[in-house]
This record gives C-alpha cells, structure tokens and sequence, in this order.
C-alpha cells in the first residue's frame, strides 16, 4: 500500500492552521445568527435569541446607564465618561474585581504556608495530613455554614474562595518545593545559608515561576467560588447581574456579560504569562 | 590531628536495613587530594553525603578538624554532578551568593554596608570568573544557556568563594565529554595547587582517579549483601605518569571488584 494519510505525522501547514483553528467560531456564531433570524421571522418578541442590534442596545445602556436597582442619580448633562463609571457594567466589574483581587492576595499565605511545609518537616507534619482532609471538603457544600457564620456580606464570599482553592495551591506549592533537588538546599547550606535563606532565596525563587502557572491555571477556580457567591448572595457584581437578568430573561445583556468575563479572566491570564516571563527570564519551561 | 576522620563509620538504608557501608575508617590530612573510587552502587556517594553532613549515620562518626557536624555548613564546599547552579541567579550571582549569604542575613542586607560590601564581593566573584577561564560577558548569564562544562566551573568558582576548607565532589565530571573532562582535571588540579584546599573526590573512573588524586581509596563490597568497605588505600606519587596508569587501573579495578586486597603497587601505603 502506497497510499497513506498520515495521522499523527501530519503537518498541517499554516492556511490550513488558521481554517481549522477557527472553524468551530465561525460555525457556532452562524448557528447562532441563522437561528435568531428564524425565531425572530416566527416570533418578533423573541427573547431567547437575541440579534446583535439587541445586544448592542443591551450594552451600550449596560455601559451608559445606572442599573434598575441603583439609586444613585446622574445630572441630566452629565458626559459619557461620568455616565460610563456610574453605569452598571462598571459598578459590576468593580464589584467582582474587588473580590477577585483579595482572593489573590490571600493566596500568598497560602503559597508561602506551602513552602514552610515542604521545607520545614515539623511545618510539614503538623499541616500537612488536615490540609489533605480540608481539601477533599466541597467547597460549596460549606456555603449555607459560611452564610450562617459570617453573614451574606462580603466575608463570606471571600472566606468560600479561600476554602475551595487555598488547599490547591498549599498542596501544590508543598510538591513543587519537594521537587526541587536536594543538591541546591545542601549546597546553599554549604555556602553559609541559614534556612530562611534557603527558604527565600534558594527554594521560593526557583518555584516561584511554576506557582504563577499553578495559580493561572486555578483562576477558573476562583472565579467558580467568586459566581457561585455572587449569584447566591449579594446585591452587585458581573454574577449577581447575570442572575438577576436571569429572572427577566435579559438574554442581550446576560450574553455580552458572559463573554466580558471571559475577555477580563483571558486578560488577567495573559498578564499574568507575561508577568512571569518577565520576571523569571531564566525559567525554561519544560 | 587528621582534617577529616571516620571512624567506624556504618550506613545502612531501607527495611529490612540493607548494609551499604561497614566499618569505615579513613584520616584525611589537609591538603590531601583523596579520589573514592569504586563501581556504581557501592556507596561512595553515600559516604560522601555523610561527610557533608547531608544524612546521618547508623553508627560510628566523623569528624570534622575534631568536631563533629550535624549539617552541611561552610566548612565542607559541594559540588555534585547535576543542579550544582541556582537555575534563577546569573554566573556573577551564584559565585557572589556564598560570600553574600554568609556575611549577612536577611536583615542586615538592608544596610549601607551590604551595598558596599557587596561591590567588593561582586569583583572578588568576577576575578573568579577569569580563574576559571570564562569571559566577562559571560557574568550575566543564566547557567541554562551555558555548557555543561561551563556549568560545572561556575559550581567551582561558587564553592572556592566562600574558601572552605573541604571541598567535595561527587563524580562532578561524569556527565562531561571527553575533552572537556580533561580540561576540568586541569582546572581542578590547579585549584587545588592554587588554594591548598583538601579535595574529596568521589568517582567510578580509575583513570580519573589516577590523574587527579594524590591518594585514592577504593571502596568495595564483599558480597553483594554486604556493605562496602575500605579494599584499598594508596598514595599516588606525584606526578603520576602516563604510562604508569594502564598498570595502576589494571590493579584498581580488580580490587574494585572484590573486597580482597590484590597485591599492592609498590608505592601503596599500608
């Protein structure tokens, strides 16, 4: 046989990379719009499948106007810029960056908890066997305990995040600590290091790049923990808005705000990618 | 009194515990250049790691200018045959870390006196970098984008900086080619000449040992359950010459690979 298609060894070249890779889109959005035209023909009323000219006038007085439930008042010359940071989309997003942003920062006990335990043996066995029980714990199934115990504000939002992802990333530090070869500790010790040096200077740095890619890879975690508060309890927020439209059947706002978050997690991704190989030139991804 | 003496030093890992050392005892003097020598698995890394201080033994114990050391410290240089660089910190970095980390802590780095001192330490490190024949624009690298061989003279440089008084390595040139293996002899040689340090040298190659050492010990095991022992000790006269070699690795080697002491060179000592 001398005729072979070559699976595996395939070499697909770059007008065809581009075809494929964004194929799915292009079927998906034609979909999209060849269904709306139909329903919409059927029925003019049609709020399941909204055009895009319903979208965009779903967004631009998202962006351009307070929400329903916002007392707040403008003056009636106020510019766009004013109207813009007293709209709802914005007011949304400060709310849930807001959130999202404390959720990172507790992560750096988390990490340095993480690193403490994989260098330190008694750090080690004295956390190490209850973090590997709190972890197994569903986060969520903690929620109506989190409401009962801190209240529906703002606490317990944060405290749902820290409970369903700090495990993940102590753990995961602990390994990558672990991981690094036991050659560098005996060596810096061999050149005068105390522990702590050891510890920062030595062991952290040389993790430091994988505990970046450990938490990007985690950011759909905390934004998981982050919606499933915001829907449940709150009164602002990109979820709480979803949620809330929900009930209205607010499909031209609801799907925007589902790709803007999308865009905002991709964004933080990306800095946080380029951040890391900025700061971290040495790291070789292997 | 001896550098460095063990005394009845055994090891022995795993359950059930499976000897790897028994009853070793060796003095090292200073300024001697001691090759371990012996075939793979039969713990001259180990005894290596113990006179680091990196793991403790079953029993006896080993002392370091008459004291005994729990730990890896400044006194004993390291440099293993992988990770021996800080993957994150440039050539000038990993030379200049001994001195830096030794001198001040994590407070005292937040003093005038460490950036002074650090200037001082930085071309303290950077005349290391001509010892050791690399350039100066090789001070900013990372040890990713250097050879192995480059790499393992910067792990010399970095260990002679904080000038101890030991300096042990384990098979360091093991994973070179050839002729950058010779080179790193030469090096070494030199080093050692140079600084007077005492050097253990741990290594599965009788030729290397042969060129190198001023004395080699060769360790072996009686059985294969048993744990390895002190088959041979000789001091090699200096210098060593070529053609003496092919003879002294025939003899080596077969007392590498049983624990009965052949018939000795007629320069061993007892």
């Amino acid at each position: 046989m001398s005729i072979s298609f070559q699976l595996v060894q395939a070499k697909p070249n770059r007008v065809t990379t581009i075809v494929f890779s964004w194929m799915l889109f292009a079927v998906g959005l034609g979909l999209y719009f060849y269904t709306s035209q139909k329903r919409h023909q059927d029925n003019p009323e049609d709020r399941i499948m909204p055009t895009v000219t319903q979208m965009f006038h779903g967004m631009s007085d998202a962006s351009t106007k307070p929400a329903e439930d916002d007392d707040s008042t403008l003056p009636e010359n106020a510019s766009l810029r004013q109207r813009f940071f007293a709209s709802m989309l914005w007011k949304d997003t400060l709310a849930t960056s807001r959130r999202f942003i404390y959720s990172i920062l507790l992560l750096i006990p988390a990490v340095l908890l993480g690193l403490h335990m994989g260098l330190f043996p008694y750090v080690g066995v004295f956390f190490l066997r209850f973090i590997l029980f709190f972890d197994k714990i569903v986060a969520l199934s903690l929620l109506p305990i989190l409401f009962i115990v801190f209240g529906i504000d703002e606490l317990s939002k944060i405290m749902l995040i820290v409970i369903g992802v700090t495990p993940t990333i102590i753990l995961d530090t602990f390994n990558l600590t672990k991981g690094v070869p036991s050659e560098q500790v005996v060596k810096a010790f061999t050149l005068g290091a105390g522990d702590f040096d050891v510890a920062y200077r030595v062991v952290l740095r040389q993790i430091m790049p994988r505990v970046l890619n450990s938490i990007r890879l985690n950011l759909k975690a905390v934004m998981l923990f982050l919606f499933a508060g915001e829907m449940i309890a709150s009164t602002d927020g990109l979820a709480y808005r979803i949620a809330l439209l929900r009930r209205h059947m607010g499909m031209d706002v609801i799907i925007p705000y589902v790709l803007w978050v999308a865009l905002l997690l991709f964004l933080v991704d990306l800095a946080m990618r380029l951040v890391n190989r900025k700061l971290h030139p040495w790291f070789q991804e292997a | 009194m001896a550098l460095i003496e063990i005394q009845n030093l055994s090891v022995a890992y795993g359950t059930p515990s499976r000897p790897v050392l028994t009853d070793i005892d060796i003095r090292i003097e200073e300024g001697e250049f001691v090759c371990v020598l012996g075939q793979t698995g039969c713990g001259k890394s180990t005894l290596l790691k113990m006179i680091l201080g990196a793991e403790s033994p079953a029993g006896g114990r080993i002392l370091i200018d008459g004291v005994e050391h729990k730990q890896p410290d400044r006194t004993r240089g390291y440099v293993p045959q992988k990770y021996s660089l800080f993957p994150d910190k440039t050539v000038l970095d990993n030379i200049a870390f001994g001195p830096e980390v030794s001198e001040f802590n994590m407070f005292t780095r937040f003093t005038p006196w460490f950036v002074r001192r650090r200037r001082e330490i930085r071309n303290e490190a950077m005349r290391y970098i001509h010892r050791i024949g690399l350039h100066e624009r090789d001070a900013r690298k990372y040890p990713y984008q250097l050879s192995g061989g480059m790499q393992q003279r910067v792990a010399l440089a970095q260990a002679l900086a904080t000038h101890p008084r030991i300096l042990l390595m384990d098979e360091a040139f093991s994973a070179l080619d050839p002729g950058t293996r010779k080179d790193m002899q030469r090096l070494i040689r030199q080093l050692w000449r140079d600084t007077g340090v005492t050097v253990l040298f741990v290594t599965h190659n009788t030729q290397e040992a042969l060129y190198l050492g001023s004395r080699v010990i060769v360790l072996a095991k009686e059985s294969s359950d048993a744990g390895a022992q002190v088959a041979m000790d000789l001091s090699v006269p200096e210098p060593c010459h070529e053609h003496q070699i092919p003879m002294l690795v025939h003899h080596l080697e077969h007392a590498s690979g049983s624990a009965r002491a052949p018939e000795v060179p007629v320069f061993a000592t007892a």
